[in-house]
């Protein structure tokens, strides 16, 4: 069996936004709005006066177990693939949002229907969407299912971005995660992530 | 993950509109639902019936409406018309909600139909009239009289439904504090039925005016009465659940329990003046109707006020 997850490594995160930049093109994202990309590094100051601290932090979908963003989703467009990432099937998604306001990780996003025209002009004949959906991002699976990996991984100069199977016991990613280096974000939320981060140990001291 | 940046935001998805939404929603089912159990049970009443069916579906359809404007996609919503969502989606609220819509429209339209068949002024109306003389339609009618009651509670049952869903579906959300609790199903399905008890005695004292009804005016009153005060219980626990709660729980406190709005207009004029009017009025009796007039104006105003402090309030604690 395969159980996709991906590690994030704070330390090792540069804010170069190259993986931003490879998901969008990847995945045609509305690049034209900042607010609707599928993966989002946020860039933040944290300290003060000379001890200043600068912080990037990738988010994206968090591919949960337990996702609450495919349970509120009631036309059953969200889904969850058998190696566990949760996909959202556009033709059957009516965009009611309630998946956004499930997701505690800020993960979904609303295309509209002129995002899609735009998106035409914008990404031309090669553009794969054809109606308004709630977005979010697929772990690349059009990739993963060719035995590539996601495009923010596969760009990230700093290897910040690491993807793995949780059900292979030698793989780097599931060792990070079972020796609790890697860790799950709100897990007390009980929605079982499995995009899970290794802390910021220079800024923690 | 213990990470020492947090970011503390609410939502700017679902606002007013919502508010609309699961507004008019749960006054219009639990109005619905108190006309229909009101005729079956207390004494037939024409009039009441008629605005109760009546407002239900006109409520239901524009907080529908609502919510079918603000869809992306809005031709997808087939699949969530469809009835066997049921067994397709079980476990999402918005599939029971909009199937307990549909049904509760369907069965109060026709809980209605002989009554609306005996309505001299429905009958004059140039469409409605002909309809109502179609011999399918009389057919209809003929049976849902013979089965009145069965048809009223399949009616009251799909109410319910629609009053407590507008609780459960922000229940479904864990991430924020002030929603994911079972205190929220609980407070709209009160206050749905308080808006439709407050919404029926204006009706009846500004409308209807019958002077026969009064055991059912005296009686809505007191079931208002108890259902405000239910209402400010539920308040109270919420006030202590949220300001002894998690990060996202003390900034919704902070939103709500700072805001004029809320303290003075939803729980003042909203909660405690039309308390206090109609305690005034149970016990003692008033010598006109405005002031329970007044009081059912401002339980119709502070429900809207509940459901849109809610949807500004709720708060996402995000780490990053």
């Amino acid at each position: 069996m395969t159980h996709y997850a991906m590690v994030i490594d704070l330390n090792t995160c540069v804010g170069c936004n190259a993986c931003m930049a490879a998901c969008a093109l990847e995945n045609q994202s509305p690049v034209w709005d900042e607010h609707k990309w599928r993966t989002y590094v946020h860039d933040k100051e944290i300290g003060v006066g000379s001890d200043v601290h600068r912080r990037f932090f990738p988010r994206l979908c968090n591919h949960c177990d337990n996702p609450p963003c495919m349970s509120v989703c009631p036309t059953g467009a969200t889904y969850k693939k058998a190696n566990g990432i949760v996909m959202v099937n556009p033709d059957w998604c009516m965009g009611c949002g309630a998946c956004a306001l499930a997701c505690p990780y800020h993960a979904r996003i609303p295309i509209t229907y002129g995002d899609v025209a735009q998106g035409r002009e914008f990404y031309g004949s090669d553009y794969r969407r054809s109606s308004p959906s709630m977005d979010k991002c697929s772990f690349c699976d059009h990739r993963v299912e060719k035995g590539l990996k996601p495009a923010c991984v596969e760009t990230c100069v700093g290897s910040s971005r690491q993807f793995g199977n949780l059900d292979d016991p030698n793989d780097p990613v599931t060792r990070m995660v079972a020796s609790g280096v890697a860790r799950p974000l709100m897990p007390h939320i009980g929605t079982r992530p499995n995009v899970f981060y290794i802390d910021d140990l220079k800024w923690r001291g | 993950m213990d990470v020492n940046t947090m970011t503390y935001a609410s939502q700017d998805l679902w606002t007013w509109w919502l508010a609309v939404y699961l507004y008019t929603g749960g006054l219009g089912a639990a109005t619905l639902s108190v006309t229909f159990l009101t005729d079956m049970y207390l004494k037939p009443h024409r009039n009441l019936v008629l605005w109760g069916a009546g407002a239900g579906v006109v409520l239901l359809s524009l907080g529908s409406m609502m919510l079918f404007g603000h869809l992306l996609h809005h031709l997808a919503a087939i699949h969530v018309l469809n009835p066997l969502v049921f067994i397709l989606k079980p476990d999402a609220w918005i599939a029971w909600g909009t199937q307990f819509i549909i049904w509760m429209m369907v069965w109060g339209v026709l809980y209605a139909l002989p009554y609306a068949r005996e309505t001299p002024l429905l009958r004059r109306l140039p469409l409605v009239g002909k309809v109502l003389d179609w011999g399918l339609v009389v057919k209809i009618s003929g049976a849902v009289q013979r089965f009145r009651k069965f048809v009223g509670w399949l009616a009251v049952v799909n109410g319910v439904g629609v009053a407590v869903y507008t609780g459960l579906l922000l229940q479904s959300f864990p991430a924020v504090a002030l929603w994911a609790n079972p205190g929220v199903p609980l407070l709209f399905t009160v206050s749905a039925f308080s808006t439709a008890l407050a919404f029926l005695l204006l009706i009846m004292y500004t409308v209807i005016k019958d002077a026969a009804d009064e055991k059912i005016r005296v009686l809505y009153e007191r079931i208002d009465l108890v259902l405000i005060s239910a209402e400010l219980v539920i308040l109270f626990s919420f006030f202590f659940y949220l300001k002894r709660g998690s990060e996202s729980a003390m900034r919704s406190w902070e939103l709500l329990f700072t805001d004029f709005g809320w303290l003075i207009g939803f729980i003042g004029f909203g909660l405690i003046v039309p308390f206090f009017l109609e305690l005034k009025g149970v016990v003692k009796g008033w010598t006109s109707h405005v002031p329970i007039i007044t009081a059912s104006v401002l339980v119709l105003m502070g429900g809207y006020l509940l459901r849109h402090y809610f949807m500004y309030a709720g708060v996402y604690a995000y780490p990053w």
